[in-house]
């Protein structure tokens, strides 16, 4: 079964990732430093609105699941391993869809530190926190399938590092854009608005889990 | 199996036809759009810079779906004629967004007042720019041709999805671009006759220019598939 082996995948990713979790610290990291860096350098005034507080969580976010996303296939690369969970029957679906659960999994605390963070510093009053807590979800449950889509395709490749975040990045922008809406939906009280925009982010989850799983087991090498 | 044996001769003996075709439709659109056609009520002469930038934008989707479709082939059949065509046709799709980009600005100083304005249409042919820009970059730094060509597949599925963002942008947000003039969802051009003629023409003849430098791109990624398998061998 597919979906058996797509959990044995998550659940390894996730055992490595405690054994060393150097792509969850660096990504916690990462995000704070990025929120209390963008927060100064648009000033204060500016930073406490629910758009550009939104707007600078998600792009932190999305730097975020690009660290982590990157680090996973890395050791996978730095140990051997990819060549060995490819040979397995199914392997190619069940790396697509384990390491998207993963990611699902490690974004999670990401948001919780980072969306703490923001909160806290920022002295943002949420309308709607029900709503927030929803657009968050789908906003989390938008990235995972294409970072791993296109960290996937950039697998082994030189300059790899600079390349992933200029293919994702622009891929992203209407994710970006609906988690951004959503989010000061939800902050300043537009139920609809909130719910509208976490719809969108689901459906862009489900095209991308699709093309991914697709047509990344011939992208896997 | 892996093959570059393409169906080509047609192609080469078609080039000389094409490219000659290409200089007459465009001396003709040339006459038409800068001649013939009357100047428009509110823009008046601007208007005439809007028939190279409506033919070229046409040329940029047309472009990035014809990668799209050589992307599938190859994936499916895995011939390199299938790559070539793909990375052809991204190159000149990137060609023709970027001068859309830049003439639309040229037009846009006179019209808006300003170089560039942060609406959908804009933003969202800047972001397809930056897109096809990436996949030209994962091409060059991957070495291997098979795994080049199947990565470059992918990624040439994958941002097709942004030509309908780009083209229905204008109709699901409010903005300053105007709304589609010709491709409308009623079939019915708004344009004065004589302007649609000479956008229509113009539009044939970027066509020609687009098949000649197909033609003329992929017979040189041809040969450079050839030389990296005969190294290989």
């Amino acid at each position: 079964m597919t979906w058996r082996r797509i959990r044995i995948i998550a659940a390894r990713e996730a055992l490595a990732e405690r054994g060393q979790p150097d792509g969850l610290v660096s990504a916690v990291t990462f995000t704070a430093t990025l929120i209390l860096v963008e927060s100064l350098a648009v000033g204060p005034l500016a930073a406490t609105q629910p758009a550009v507080a939104a707007a600078l969580f998600w792009i932190a976010m999305a730097f975020a699941a690009i660290i982590v996303t990157s680090r996973s296939f890395e050791r996978e690369l730095e140990d051997d391993a990819l060549s060995a969970l490819l040979a397995l029957p199914g392997g190619r679906d069940a790396v697509y869809g384990g390491k998207v659960l993963a990611l699902g999994a490690l974004l999670a605390i990401v948001t919780v530190v980072g969306g703490g963070l923001s909160l806290v510093l920022l002295s943002l009053d949420i309308a709607l926190p029900g709503h927030l807590l929803v657009v968050a979800i789908a906003g989390l449950v938008s990235l995972p399938p294409v970072m791993v889509l296109f960290v996937t395709i950039a697998l082994r490749l030189r300059s790899r590092g600079a390349l992933v975040p200029i293919l994702v990045l622009p891929v992203l922008v209407p994710q970006l854009v609906a988690a951004t809406n959503g989010s000061a939906a939800a902050a300043s009280g537009d139920a609809a608005g909130a719910i509208g925009w976490a719809g969108l982010l689901v459906a862009f989850a489900l095209v991308y889990s699709v093309f991914g799983l697709t047509i990344v087991p011939a992208a896997l090498e | 199996m892996i093959s570059t044996t393409a169906k080509t001769t047609s192609a080469l003996r078609a080039r000389p036809f094409l490219g000659a075709a290409s200089v007459v439709a465009l001396f003709v659109a040339l006459w038409m759009a800068l001649l013939w056609s009357p100047p428009d009520a509110a823009m008046g002469n601007v208007v005439r810079i809007l028939y190279v930038h409506v033919a070229n934008a046409w040329l940029a989707y047309l472009a990035f779906v014809v990668v799209f479709i050589a992307s599938v082939a190859y994936l499916w059949t895995k011939r390199l004629v299938f790559d070539a065509i793909a990375v052809a046709s991204a190159e000149i799709g990137v060609l023709f967004t970027g001068l859309t980009l830049v003439l639309g600005s040229i037009w846009a100083r006179p019209t808006w007042g300003v170089w560039w304005s942060w609406e959908p249409r804009l933003i969202t042919t800047a972001v397809m720019f930056a897109m096809y820009v990436g996949y030209l970059l994962l091409r060059n730094l991957s070495d291997d041709l098979d795994r080049r060509a199947s990565r470059a597949a992918i990624l040439g599925i994958v941002l097709v999805v942004d030509v309908p963002i780009v083209h229905l942008s204008v109709t699901w947000m409010n903005a300053l671009h105007q709304l589609p003039s010709v491709l409308r969802p009623d079939l019915q051009p708004t344009l004065d006759p004589s302007m649609l003629a000479s956008l229509i023409v113009m539009t044939i003849a970027f066509t020609f220019l687009y098949a000649y430098l197909m033609t003329a791109r992929v017979g040189i990624e041809q040969r450079r598939q050839a030389r990296v398998l005969e190294a290989r061998a």
